[in-house]
């Protein structure tokens, strides 16, 4: 028998019960439906979370000091800013503090002090003023009393009222005694995936904490951001950074981070999150095997006569066999072809109506995988049904009722 | 020689375990077709002739002795092999004509020629031949649901024809129809026969095997007269 008449028997049988077939596939139209769309979901939401850290982090490289336990902490100054300022990037040079505010009841409300230049909004991109302003190189010049309060600090201290041109006490504890700066702006929130990771922050002059903390010494920095312009390597850059330190400090004194790092992870985690689905996926089409075997057992039985016709004008078990097997796989690889538009269909509907889903991504690769997987479902349960067939003895099958 | 048997039996088990019981349908038979036959075989039900057509279709195998069909020995041949020679050497008809439902008269006829790998356009020249020669030329496009009884074996025999086959093996050809289409059949096969085509009917009905010219009785598994007439 040619191949291709098996492949027009195996279609002229599915189309003799088109209701049959359709019910029949539901299962592995769900089940290939399900990895598809999950697959695909998995790619979209990737790109969503790429999107959203480069702009929290932007195109990034960080440097701190590595924590080493056995050594006093190593303090950045002046000279390491100049030295990474050759660098293809914007330096910003931050110094850490913390402290306790009160609140207008008199709670107290703990807070990250953080010292950055003037103009901050200018370097970062991903800041942007909600009300009043930042404070300018000149404030910063002359470590002015004065902060800007992210979104967070400012419903903690003030709740919806405006602090603008508020004071504010700041408790640095540990016989450091307390300091006033004057509110003169708010940020807005960040937006994006990260919006609820921030703390509570100040944002202050740098000087200003060098003047008024005892513990920080003037010229002191505590870490680097290095703000890569769009054709700069990252992975390249903090290398760079790193050989930097290292002829300066030896080796292993710092930490350089860059978003690439966390875009690993997190390609990690969503493909874990990946394999589950896809587990589910799997799960279903197991189910939906299952009911094409269940299918396929009933035509055999239902076509005893006609096999046994068949094997009376010379059809080998081999060919019974065949043309079994192909029936199934065509009608597992039709159920496949439905679940890959249904799946196209629901996806390009999620990622008009969810803004986070920005991008509609449907792989080829996906797209092959999911045909591939159905096709061999229907090989895979289509086997004990077409032995079934393959065996059945002409005389008994031509004397079934 | 068409086909040859030489102490043939054939015992059947059924049931399982200790109330297993075996039925001897055949007990040592002796038989030679020669080509050109027409032979009718005859006998109540249970007398072993279904057994005995289902081994010279190579549809089963005896338990023992011999079977040679065109001088070679297929008593032992495997199952592919079985079906091959099936496809190539034997023409069924069955009393319940046994087409397919959904298929045309010329995609029924077609059905053998598709297991011997034959393209397309020859399987359909040659079904279209088949068809004209037992007078359905017209009904090719037609289903069997479209077709009288008499017209849907003559179908069948276009089915067998369309092997060309060794010999045509019909098991009660004419039990599914009335007097007159039976008749239509018997001399569809007379007139086939003339032509050299070499026919062997199984029938329990005394008219039908009157027009074959020798009559094989069966009883109980065993031959009980073989009788040529003039």
């Amino acid at each position: 028998m040619r191949l291709s008449d098996s492949f027009e028997t195996a279609l002229e049988a599915l189309m003799a019960h088109k209701l049959r077939t359709f019910l029949s596939l539901l299962g592995v139209v769900i089940g290939v439906f399900a990895v598809t769309a999950l697959v695909s979901l998995g790619e979209i939401a990737t790109y969503g979370i790429k999107k959203g850290l480069e702009q929290v982090a932007g195109r990034s490289v960080f440097v701190q000091p590595r924590f080493q336990p056995d050594r006093p902490p190593l303090k950045f100054r002046e000279e390491d800013r100049k030295l990474l300022s050759a660098l293809p990037a914007k330096v910003i040079p931050y110094v850490f503090a913390s402290a306790t505010a009160r609140d207008e009841r008199g709670k107290p409300v703990d807070l990250r002090v953080l010292g950055v230049p003037g103009d901050f909004p200018k370097l970062d991109p991903g800041i942007e003023m909600a009300e009043g302003r930042f404070f300018t190189a000149a404030e910063l010049k002359r470590a002015a009393p004065v902060a800007v309060l992210n979104p967070l600090a400012k419903k903690r201290l003030f709740q919806r009222k405006t602090p603008l041109g508020h004071s504010l006490t700041l408790d640095f504890g540990g016989g450091a005694g307390r300091a006033r700066v004057v509110i003169v702006g708010t940020t807005k929130p960040l937006t994006g995936l990260f919006a609820g990771l921030q703390s509570v922050q100040v944002y202050v002059p740098y000087t200003w904490l060098w003047q008024r903390v005892p513990w920080i010494r003037p010229g002191e920095f505590h870490a680097f951001e290095l703000k890569a312009g769009p054709g700069v390597d990252l992975n390249a850059l903090a290398k760079r950074v790193e050989r930097l330190f290292e002829l300066r400090y030896g080796e292993d004194r710092v930490e350089v981070q860059n978003v690439a790092v966390f875009t690993e992870t997190l390609k990690g985690i969503t493909l874990a999150l990946q394999a589950l689905l896809g587990g589910i996926g799997a799960l279903s089409l197991l189910v939906g095997g299952i009911g094409i075997m269940n299918i396929m057992l009933v035509s055999v039985t239902e076509r005893t006569r006609e096999i046994g016709l068949r094997k009376a004008l010379g059809a080998t078990a081999g060919e019974i066999r065949t043309q079994f097997l192909i029936e199934a796989t065509v009608l597992t690889l039709v159920g496949g072809v439905l679940g890959v538009v249904l799946a196209a269909l629901v996806l390009y509907l999620l990622v008009a109506a969810v803004p986070f889903f920005e991008v509609f991504i449907l792989s080829p690769k996906t797209v092959a995988l999911a045909l591939l997987v159905s096709a061999l479902v229907g090989l895979f349960f289509g086997v004990w049904p077409a032995d079934q067939a393959a065996r059945l003895d002409p005389i008994e099958a031509l004397r079934h009722e | 020689m068409l086909a040859e048997l030489k102490g043939v039996s054939k015992v059947y088990r059924s049931g399982t375990g200790r109330r297993a019981v075996a039925v001897e349908a055949l007990k040592d038979i002796d038989l030679a077709i020669e080509e050109g036959e027409f032979l009718a075989v005859m006998g109540p039900s249970g007398s072993g002739k279904s057994t005995l057509l289902h081994i010279l279709g190579l549809l089963d195998r005896p338990s023992q002795g011999k079977y040679l069909l065109l001088g070679r020995d297929v008593t032992e041949l495997e199952e592919a092999e079985a079906a091959r020679t099936r496809n190539r050497t034997i023409g069924f008809v069955f009393q319940a004509f046994f087409l397919l439902p959904r298929a045309t008269a010329l995609k029924n006829v077609e059905l053998p020629l598709v297991y011997r790998g034959l393209a397309k356009s020859r399987r359909r020249r040659r079904a279209e031949e088949a068809l004209a020669a037992v007078g359905l030329a017209d009904r090719a496009d037609h289903l069997p649901s479209e077709l009288s009884g008499g017209q849907k074996q003559r179908v069948a025999i276009a089915r067998a024809l369309a092997q060309d086959p060794a010999v045509l093996l019909a098991d009660e050809p004419t039990g599914n129809l009335d007097t007159a289409s039976s008749h239509e059949i018997m001399r569809l096969f007379s007139g086939l026969n003339r032509e050299g085509r070499t026919v062997i009917v199984v029938t329990h009905e005394p008219e039908v095997a009157g027009y074959a010219r020798r009559i094989v009785r069966m009883r109980d598994g065993r031959i009980v007269a073989d009788e040529t007439q003039r």
